[in-house]
Protein backbone atom coordinates (compact mmCIF):
# COMPACT_ATOMS: atom_id res chain seq x y z
CA UNK A 1 0.00 0.00 0.00
CA UNK A 2 2.67 2.21 0.87
CA UNK A 3 4.01 2.28 -2.56
CA UNK A 4 -0.09 2.86 -4.41
CA UNK A 5 0.13 5.95 -5.65
CA UNK A 6 -3.38 6.76 -4.49
CA UNK A 7 -4.08 7.61 -1.20
CA UNK A 8 -6.89 6.16 0.26
CA UNK A 9 -9.45 7.45 3.15
CA UNK A 10 -8.44 5.71 6.30
CA UNK A 11 -5.33 3.70 4.67
CA UNK A 12 -3.27 5.06 7.28
CA UNK A 13 -5.25 5.24 10.54
CA UNK A 14 -6.53 1.72 9.59
CA UNK A 15 -9.72 3.25 9.79
CA UNK A 16 -12.21 1.23 7.27
CA UNK A 17 -14.55 3.52 4.87
CA UNK A 18 -18.14 3.12 5.78
CA UNK A 19 -20.40 1.39 3.13
CA UNK A 20 -22.37 4.28 1.10
CA UNK A 21 -25.91 3.59 1.95
CA UNK A 22 -28.95 3.18 -0.91
CA UNK A 23 -29.90 6.66 -0.43
CA UNK A 24 -26.51 7.75 -0.48
CA UNK A 25 -25.49 5.46 -3.87
CA UNK A 26 -28.72 6.68 -5.27
CA UNK A 27 -27.87 10.51 -4.84
CA UNK A 28 -24.27 9.99 -6.48
CA UNK A 29 -25.81 7.78 -8.94
CA UNK A 30 -27.92 11.00 -9.61
CA UNK A 31 -25.37 13.75 -9.63
CA UNK A 32 -23.03 11.63 -11.65
CA UNK A 33 -25.83 11.39 -13.89
CA UNK A 34 -26.44 14.83 -14.30
CA UNK A 35 -22.84 15.40 -14.91
CA UNK A 36 -22.73 13.48 -17.87
CA UNK A 37 -26.31 14.60 -18.89
CA UNK A 38 -24.34 18.52 -18.49
CA UNK A 39 -21.40 17.09 -20.37
CA UNK A 40 -23.30 15.87 -23.10
CA UNK A 41 -25.15 19.08 -23.72
CA UNK A 42 -21.90 20.87 -24.34
CA UNK A 43 -20.83 18.24 -26.81
CA UNK A 44 -24.57 18.68 -28.75
CA UNK A 45 -23.88 22.40 -28.31
CA UNK A 46 -20.94 22.01 -30.53
CA UNK A 47 -22.32 19.41 -33.26
CA UNK A 48 -25.07 21.48 -33.89
CA UNK A 49 -24.20 24.52 -35.95
CA UNK A 50 -27.59 26.65 -35.34
CA UNK A 51 -30.65 26.41 -32.78
CA UNK A 52 -33.80 28.04 -33.13
CA UNK A 53 -36.57 27.99 -30.69
CA UNK A 54 -39.84 28.66 -32.02
CA UNK A 55 -42.52 30.47 -29.79
CA UNK A 56 -45.88 32.26 -29.72
CA UNK A 57 -47.44 33.97 -26.49
CA UNK A 58 -50.86 32.33 -27.97
CA UNK A 59 -52.11 28.79 -28.59
CA UNK A 60 -53.49 27.81 -32.13
CA UNK A 61 -51.40 30.68 -34.49
CA UNK A 62 -49.49 27.33 -35.87
CA UNK A 63 -46.46 27.07 -34.12
CA UNK A 64 -46.29 23.45 -34.89
CA UNK A 65 -46.86 23.93 -38.65
CA UNK A 66 -44.26 26.65 -38.86
CA UNK A 67 -41.69 24.72 -36.77
CA UNK A 68 -41.88 21.80 -39.10
CA UNK A 69 -42.23 24.20 -42.02
CA UNK A 70 -38.82 25.66 -41.30
CA UNK A 71 -37.29 22.40 -40.57
CA UNK A 72 -38.93 20.86 -44.30
CA UNK A 73 -37.22 24.28 -45.77
CA UNK A 74 -33.76 24.23 -44.57
CA UNK A 75 -33.69 20.46 -45.29
CA UNK A 76 -34.71 21.28 -48.83
CA UNK A 77 -31.78 23.40 -49.28
CA UNK A 78 -29.85 19.99 -48.60
CA UNK A 79 -28.97 20.95 -44.65
CA UNK A 80 -29.14 18.44 -41.70
CA UNK A 81 -31.88 19.48 -39.89
CA UNK A 82 -33.52 18.15 -36.35
CA UNK A 83 -36.80 19.14 -34.30
CA UNK A 84 -36.85 18.80 -30.74
CA UNK A 85 -40.53 18.84 -29.95
CA UNK A 86 -40.66 20.30 -26.58
CA UNK A 87 -44.62 20.41 -26.33
CA UNK A 88 -44.56 17.37 -23.48
CA UNK A 89 -48.30 17.77 -23.23
CA UNK A 90 -49.53 18.26 -26.76
CA UNK A 91 -46.68 16.95 -28.69
CA UNK A 92 -48.25 17.09 -32.52
CA UNK A 93 -44.96 17.66 -34.37
CA UNK A 94 -44.63 13.78 -35.08
CA UNK A 95 -47.52 13.55 -36.84
CA UNK A 96 -47.10 16.30 -39.03
CA UNK A 97 -43.42 15.05 -39.95
CA UNK A 98 -45.39 11.44 -41.26
CA UNK A 99 -44.37 9.93 -37.76
CA UNK A 100 -47.35 8.85 -36.72
CA UNK A 101 -46.75 6.00 -34.02
CA UNK A 102 -43.41 5.31 -34.48
CA UNK A 103 -40.96 4.54 -31.07
CA UNK A 104 -37.79 5.61 -30.62
CA UNK A 105 -34.01 3.58 -30.34
CA UNK A 106 -32.69 3.37 -27.13
CA UNK A 107 -29.09 2.02 -27.31
CA UNK A 108 -26.50 2.20 -24.68
CA UNK A 109 -28.68 4.46 -22.76
CA UNK A 110 -29.00 7.30 -25.33
CA UNK A 111 -31.89 8.15 -27.58
CA UNK A 112 -32.37 8.10 -31.42
CA UNK A 113 -34.11 10.41 -33.19
CA UNK A 114 -36.71 8.94 -35.65
CA UNK A 115 -36.54 10.29 -38.93
CA UNK A 116 -39.26 11.99 -41.10
CA UNK A 117 -39.77 13.59 -44.20
CA UNK A 118 -36.34 14.78 -46.72
CA UNK A 119 -34.65 13.57 -43.31
CA UNK A 120 -35.47 15.31 -40.94
CA UNK A 121 -34.49 13.92 -37.34
CA UNK A 122 -37.51 14.40 -34.18
CA UNK A 123 -37.84 14.33 -30.83
CA UNK A 124 -40.82 13.72 -29.28
CA UNK A 125 -43.27 13.22 -25.92
CA UNK A 126 -45.52 11.47 -28.37
CA UNK A 127 -43.45 9.12 -29.47
CA UNK A 128 -43.14 8.03 -25.32
CA UNK A 129 -47.09 7.62 -25.23
CA UNK A 130 -48.74 4.24 -25.29
CA UNK A 131 -51.37 5.93 -27.30
CA UNK A 132 -51.98 9.52 -28.19
CA UNK A 133 -55.31 10.10 -26.33
CA UNK A 134 -52.75 9.44 -22.92
CA UNK A 135 -52.74 12.60 -21.65
CA UNK A 136 -49.56 13.82 -19.67
CA UNK A 137 -49.85 15.25 -16.32
CA UNK A 138 -46.81 16.27 -15.07
CA UNK A 139 -45.81 19.05 -12.37
CA UNK A 140 -42.83 21.72 -13.44
CA UNK A 141 -40.16 19.70 -11.79
CA UNK A 142 -40.83 16.80 -14.11
CA UNK A 143 -41.27 18.26 -17.32
CA UNK A 144 -37.89 19.86 -16.35
CA UNK A 145 -35.86 16.74 -15.98
CA UNK A 146 -37.70 14.95 -18.88
CA UNK A 147 -36.71 18.23 -21.43
CA UNK A 148 -32.95 18.19 -19.96
CA UNK A 149 -33.48 13.94 -20.92
CA UNK A 150 -34.55 15.18 -24.21
CA UNK A 151 -31.56 17.17 -24.95
CA UNK A 152 -29.05 15.82 -22.90
CA UNK A 153 -29.54 12.40 -23.73
CA UNK A 154 -30.38 12.14 -27.43
CA UNK A 155 -27.75 10.91 -30.19
CA UNK A 156 -28.39 13.73 -32.71
CA UNK A 157 -25.41 13.72 -34.91
CA UNK A 158 -23.78 16.30 -36.59
CA UNK A 159 -26.66 18.90 -37.19
CA UNK A 160 -26.82 22.02 -39.40
CA UNK A 161 -29.95 23.42 -37.53
CA UNK A 162 -31.74 22.38 -34.39
CA UNK A 163 -35.56 23.81 -34.66
CA UNK A 164 -37.16 23.73 -30.97
CA UNK A 165 -40.77 23.65 -31.23
CA UNK A 166 -42.61 25.07 -27.68
CA UNK A 167 -45.90 24.79 -25.82
CA UNK A 168 -47.80 28.60 -26.14
CA UNK A 169 -46.77 31.18 -23.71
CA UNK A 170 -43.76 31.87 -21.69
CA UNK A 171 -43.57 29.04 -19.17
CA UNK A 172 -40.69 27.50 -18.14
CA UNK A 173 -40.04 25.28 -21.15
CA UNK A 174 -38.17 28.13 -22.98
CA UNK A 175 -36.49 29.15 -19.56
CA UNK A 176 -35.03 25.28 -19.29
CA UNK A 177 -34.06 24.88 -22.58
CA UNK A 178 -32.43 28.52 -22.68
CA UNK A 179 -30.07 27.95 -19.29
CA UNK A 180 -29.29 24.30 -20.59
CA UNK A 181 -28.71 24.54 -24.25
CA UNK A 182 -25.32 26.33 -24.87
CA UNK A 183 -25.28 29.30 -27.98
CA UNK A 184 -28.94 29.31 -28.80
CA UNK A 185 -28.90 32.14 -31.97
CA UNK A 186 -31.98 33.02 -31.26
CA UNK A 187 -36.02 32.90 -31.31
CA UNK A 188 -38.77 32.89 -34.15
CA UNK A 189 -42.22 34.40 -33.25
CA UNK A 190 -44.43 33.06 -34.36
CA UNK A 191 -48.00 35.15 -34.46
CA UNK A 192 -51.47 35.50 -36.45
CA UNK A 193 -52.46 38.95 -37.09
CA UNK A 194 -55.59 39.28 -34.99
CA UNK A 195 -54.69 42.28 -31.94
CA UNK A 196 -55.02 39.09 -29.21
CA UNK A 197 -52.19 37.23 -30.95
CA UNK A 198 -50.13 40.19 -31.81
CA UNK A 199 -50.61 41.47 -27.95
CA UNK A 200 -49.36 37.85 -26.74
CA UNK A 201 -46.32 38.07 -28.96
CA UNK A 202 -45.14 41.04 -27.72
CA UNK A 203 -44.91 39.16 -24.74
CA UNK A 204 -42.93 36.91 -26.30
CA UNK A 205 -40.17 39.03 -27.39
CA UNK A 206 -40.12 40.77 -23.95
CA UNK A 207 -39.38 37.22 -22.79
CA UNK A 208 -36.39 36.92 -25.19
CA UNK A 209 -34.80 40.32 -23.24
CA UNK A 210 -35.37 38.14 -19.72
CA UNK A 211 -33.84 34.73 -21.25
CA UNK A 212 -30.97 36.89 -23.01
CA UNK A 213 -31.47 35.09 -26.46
CA UNK A 214 -32.41 37.14 -29.28
CA UNK A 215 -35.36 37.80 -31.40
CA UNK A 216 -34.33 36.14 -34.56
CA UNK A 217 -38.17 37.95 -36.66
CA UNK A 218 -41.59 37.59 -36.18
CA UNK A 219 -43.28 35.17 -38.75
CA UNK A 220 -47.05 36.45 -39.03
CA UNK A 221 -48.77 32.77 -40.11
CA UNK A 222 -52.78 32.56 -41.69
CA UNK A 223 -51.73 35.58 -43.01
CA UNK A 224 -54.06 35.89 -46.13
CA UNK A 225 -56.25 33.43 -48.23
CA UNK A 226 -55.87 33.23 -51.60
CA UNK A 227 -59.21 32.65 -53.91
CA UNK A 228 -58.30 31.17 -57.07
CA UNK A 229 -61.15 31.07 -60.02
CA UNK A 230 -62.62 31.78 -63.33
CA UNK A 231 -64.69 34.19 -64.96
CA UNK A 232 -64.99 35.48 -68.19
CA UNK A 233 -62.33 36.82 -69.82
CA UNK A 234 -60.94 40.50 -68.72
CA UNK A 235 -63.95 41.18 -66.54
CA UNK A 236 -64.28 42.25 -62.87
CA UNK A 237 -64.94 39.81 -60.59
CA UNK A 238 -66.36 41.10 -56.58
CA UNK A 239 -66.70 39.45 -53.94
CA UNK A 240 -68.06 40.03 -50.59
CA UNK A 241 -65.14 39.88 -48.27
CA UNK A 242 -64.82 39.84 -43.91
CA UNK A 243 -66.06 43.21 -42.36
CA UNK A 244 -68.70 44.50 -44.79
CA UNK A 245 -65.66 44.83 -47.67
CA UNK A 246 -65.84 44.44 -51.04
CA UNK A 247 -62.58 43.00 -53.11
CA UNK A 248 -62.08 43.11 -56.73
CA UNK A 249 -59.91 41.63 -59.54
CA UNK A 250 -59.67 41.66 -62.93
CA UNK A 251 -59.60 38.16 -64.64
CA UNK A 252 -56.84 37.86 -67.09
CA UNK A 253 -56.93 36.99 -70.88
CA UNK A 254 -58.18 33.71 -70.31
CA UNK A 255 -59.98 34.36 -67.33
CA UNK A 256 -58.21 33.58 -64.48
CA UNK A 257 -58.62 35.80 -61.61
CA UNK A 258 -57.36 35.57 -58.06
CA UNK A 259 -58.16 37.38 -54.99
CA UNK A 260 -56.39 37.25 -51.28
CA UNK A 261 -58.74 37.63 -48.33
CA UNK A 262 -57.05 38.91 -44.60
CA UNK A 263 -59.18 36.42 -42.79
CA UNK A 264 -57.72 38.28 -39.35
CA UNK A 265 -57.05 41.82 -40.40
CA UNK A 266 -53.85 42.42 -41.97
CA UNK A 267 -50.01 43.33 -41.65
CA UNK A 268 -50.13 42.59 -37.54
CA UNK A 269 -47.11 40.99 -37.42
CA UNK A 270 -45.00 43.19 -39.42
CA UNK A 271 -46.43 46.21 -37.33
CA UNK A 272 -45.34 44.31 -34.38
CA UNK A 273 -41.88 43.43 -35.39
CA UNK A 274 -41.46 47.33 -36.51
CA UNK A 275 -42.78 48.35 -32.97
CA UNK A 276 -40.11 46.70 -31.25
CA UNK A 277 -37.55 47.09 -33.41
CA UNK A 278 -36.86 43.07 -34.78
CA UNK A 279 -36.98 41.85 -37.87
CA UNK A 280 -39.98 40.68 -39.19
CA UNK A 281 -39.53 37.44 -41.24
CA UNK A 282 -42.34 37.02 -44.24
CA UNK A 283 -45.90 36.12 -44.23
CA UNK A 284 -47.08 32.65 -44.46
CA UNK A 285 -50.63 31.99 -46.64
CA UNK A 286 -53.94 30.44 -44.84
CA UNK A 287 -53.91 26.99 -46.55
CA UNK A 288 -56.19 24.37 -45.82
CA UNK A 289 -53.93 22.24 -47.15
CA UNK A 290 -51.77 22.20 -44.24
CA UNK A 291 -54.62 21.11 -41.98
CA UNK A 292 -55.17 17.87 -44.47
CA UNK A 293 -51.27 17.28 -44.77
CA UNK A 294 -50.87 17.45 -41.01
CA UNK A 295 -54.17 15.23 -40.55
CA UNK A 296 -52.37 12.78 -43.29
CA UNK A 297 -48.61 12.95 -42.01
CA UNK A 298 -47.33 14.49 -45.64
CA UNK A 299 -46.46 17.88 -44.98
CA UNK A 300 -47.20 20.68 -47.53
CA UNK A 301 -44.28 21.32 -48.12
CA UNK A 302 -43.47 17.73 -49.14
CA UNK A 303 -46.75 16.97 -50.98
CA UNK A 304 -46.19 20.43 -52.81
CA UNK A 305 -42.63 21.75 -52.98
CA UNK A 306 -43.21 24.75 -55.48
CA UNK A 307 -46.80 25.34 -54.47
CA UNK A 308 -47.10 29.12 -52.56
CA UNK A 309 -46.57 27.78 -49.20
CA UNK A 310 -43.41 26.31 -50.18
CA UNK A 311 -42.26 29.54 -51.88
CA UNK A 312 -43.61 31.38 -48.47
CA UNK A 313 -41.74 28.80 -46.17
CA UNK A 314 -38.51 29.34 -48.65
CA UNK A 315 -38.68 33.12 -48.27
CA UNK A 316 -39.35 32.79 -44.22
CA UNK A 317 -35.96 30.61 -44.18
CA UNK A 318 -33.58 33.08 -46.21
CA UNK A 319 -34.87 36.20 -44.00
CA UNK A 320 -33.80 33.63 -41.10
CA UNK A 321 -30.73 32.35 -42.52
CA UNK A 322 -29.92 35.99 -43.29
CA UNK A 323 -30.15 36.68 -39.48
CA UNK A 324 -27.80 34.08 -37.93
CA UNK A 325 -25.22 34.53 -40.76
CA UNK A 326 -25.32 38.25 -40.70
CA UNK A 327 -25.19 37.71 -36.45
CA UNK A 328 -22.37 35.93 -36.63
CA UNK A 329 -20.36 37.89 -38.80
CA UNK A 330 -21.92 40.99 -38.67
CA UNK A 331 -18.85 42.79 -38.99
CA UNK A 332 -18.54 44.94 -36.53
CA UNK A 333 -15.45 45.72 -34.61
CA UNK A 334 -15.95 45.68 -30.64
CA UNK A 335 -13.04 47.20 -28.90
CA UNK B 1 -35.32 58.50 -38.65
CA UNK B 2 -35.71 59.09 -42.24
CA UNK B 3 -32.51 59.20 -43.65
CA UNK B 4 -30.49 56.15 -45.39
CA UNK B 5 -28.49 54.76 -41.73
CA UNK B 6 -25.37 53.74 -42.51
CA UNK B 7 -23.84 50.55 -40.86
CA UNK B 8 -22.07 50.78 -37.69
CA UNK B 9 -18.57 49.51 -37.79
CA UNK B 10 -16.38 49.95 -35.13
CA UNK B 11 -17.22 50.52 -31.52
CA UNK B 12 -14.47 51.56 -29.51
CA UNK B 13 -15.10 51.56 -25.55
CA UNK B 14 -13.36 54.16 -23.83
CA UNK B 15 -13.35 55.09 -20.58
CA UNK B 16 -16.50 57.62 -20.17
CA UNK B 17 -17.97 57.08 -23.61
CA UNK B 18 -17.80 55.23 -26.67
CA UNK B 19 -16.37 56.32 -29.92
CA UNK B 20 -18.32 55.19 -33.60
CA UNK B 21 -17.39 54.86 -36.62
CA UNK B 22 -19.84 54.20 -39.60
CA UNK B 23 -19.19 52.87 -43.01
CA UNK B 24 -19.92 55.99 -44.68
CA UNK B 25 -16.93 57.44 -42.57
CA UNK B 26 -19.09 59.41 -40.27
CA UNK B 27 -17.61 59.18 -36.61
CA UNK B 28 -19.58 59.70 -33.27
CA UNK B 29 -19.30 59.61 -29.60
CA UNK B 30 -21.80 58.85 -26.83
CA UNK B 31 -21.21 59.33 -23.59
CA UNK B 32 -21.96 55.73 -21.23
CA UNK B 33 -24.55 58.62 -19.21
CA UNK B 34 -26.40 59.19 -22.54
CA UNK B 35 -26.07 55.62 -23.50
CA UNK B 36 -27.57 54.32 -20.20
CA UNK B 37 -30.12 56.68 -19.46
CA UNK B 38 -31.69 55.99 -23.07
CA UNK B 39 -31.86 52.02 -21.90
CA UNK B 40 -35.08 50.97 -23.54
CA UNK B 41 -35.60 48.28 -21.46
CA UNK B 42 -39.49 48.13 -19.74
CA UNK B 43 -38.33 49.56 -16.61
CA UNK B 44 -36.25 52.24 -17.76
CA UNK B 45 -37.99 53.44 -20.42
CA UNK B 46 -41.46 54.53 -18.11
CA UNK B 47 -39.39 56.83 -16.54
CA UNK B 48 -38.27 58.82 -19.28
CA UNK B 49 -42.17 59.28 -19.85
CA UNK B 50 -42.14 62.25 -17.36
CA UNK B 51 -39.45 65.19 -16.50
CA UNK B 52 -39.08 64.58 -12.65
CA UNK B 53 -38.44 60.87 -13.07
CA UNK B 54 -36.13 61.18 -16.30
CA UNK B 55 -34.16 63.78 -14.10
CA UNK B 56 -34.14 60.72 -11.09
CA UNK B 57 -33.03 58.14 -13.81
CA UNK B 58 -30.47 60.45 -14.89
CA UNK B 59 -28.86 61.18 -11.62
CA UNK B 60 -29.20 57.53 -10.91
CA UNK B 61 -27.50 56.22 -14.15
CA UNK B 62 -24.36 59.59 -13.14
CA UNK B 63 -23.63 57.81 -9.83
CA UNK B 64 -22.78 54.76 -11.39
CA UNK B 65 -19.03 54.12 -11.58
CA UNK B 66 -17.86 54.95 -15.25
CA UNK B 67 -16.54 51.76 -16.68
CA UNK B 68 -17.01 50.11 -20.10
CA UNK B 69 -19.74 47.93 -20.50
CA UNK B 70 -19.66 44.05 -21.57
CA UNK B 71 -21.12 44.58 -25.45
CA UNK B 72 -22.69 41.50 -27.31
CA UNK B 73 -24.72 41.84 -30.74
CA UNK B 74 -28.03 40.74 -31.06
CA UNK B 75 -28.96 38.85 -33.96
CA UNK B 76 -28.00 41.46 -37.02
CA UNK B 77 -30.05 44.29 -35.33
CA UNK B 78 -28.88 45.77 -31.93
CA UNK B 79 -26.53 45.43 -29.29
CA UNK B 80 -26.77 44.76 -25.91
CA UNK B 81 -24.47 46.49 -22.91
CA UNK B 82 -23.80 44.59 -19.32
CA UNK B 83 -22.83 46.65 -16.77
CA UNK B 84 -21.10 45.50 -13.39
CA UNK B 85 -24.04 47.52 -11.59
CA UNK B 86 -27.12 49.14 -12.77
CA UNK B 87 -29.99 47.92 -15.63
CA UNK B 88 -28.07 45.65 -18.56
CA UNK B 89 -31.77 44.83 -19.89
CA UNK B 90 -32.26 46.92 -22.85
CA UNK B 91 -31.03 45.77 -26.52
CA UNK B 92 -30.33 48.46 -28.48
CA UNK B 93 -31.16 48.64 -32.01
CA UNK B 94 -28.35 50.23 -34.13
CA UNK B 95 -31.16 52.52 -35.40
CA UNK B 96 -31.51 54.02 -31.56
CA UNK B 97 -27.74 54.08 -31.62
CA UNK B 98 -27.83 56.04 -35.01
CA UNK B 99 -30.35 58.72 -33.01
CA UNK B 100 -28.00 58.67 -29.62
CA UNK B 101 -25.19 59.20 -32.40
CA UNK B 102 -26.90 62.31 -33.60
CA UNK B 103 -28.26 64.19 -30.58
CA UNK B 104 -32.21 62.95 -31.54
CA UNK B 105 -34.49 61.48 -29.25
CA UNK B 106 -34.67 57.56 -30.35
CA UNK B 107 -38.27 57.50 -28.73
CA UNK B 108 -39.48 60.28 -31.15
CA UNK B 109 -41.06 62.18 -28.32
CA UNK B 110 -43.16 59.41 -28.07
CA UNK B 111 -44.09 57.82 -24.35
CA UNK B 112 -43.57 53.95 -23.33
CA UNK B 113 -47.03 52.43 -23.12
CA UNK B 114 -46.93 49.73 -21.17
CA UNK B 115 -48.99 47.69 -24.06
CA UNK B 116 -47.57 44.57 -24.49
CA UNK B 117 -47.63 43.42 -20.66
Amino acid sequence: MADSPVTQHGANSGEVPAEATPQEQKQMEQAYAQMKRKMSMAEIGRKIKHKVMVLSGKGGVGKSTVSTGLALALAQQGLKVGILDIDITGPNVPKMMGLDGRRLHVESGRIHPAQGHLGVKVISMAFLLDNEDTPVVWRGPIKLGAIQQFIGDVEWGDLDYLIIDFPPGTSDEPLTVAQSLPDIDGMVIVTTPQDVALLDSRKSITFSESLKVPVLGVVENMSGYTINGKATANSEVQIAGPAGKTLKATADGEGNFSITIDIFKEGGGKSTADEFGVPFLGALPFDPGFVRGGDDGVHRIVSEPEGPSAVAFAKVVAALQDQIVDSSGSGLEII
Amino acid sequence: MSEEMPNLTRFERRDVDVALTYDDGSEFVITYDDLRHACPCAKCSPMRNEDEASKTLRRQVEAHPKEKPQVRTVGNYALGFEWSVGCSSGIYRFERIWDLANRRDPDNGRPYVHGAW
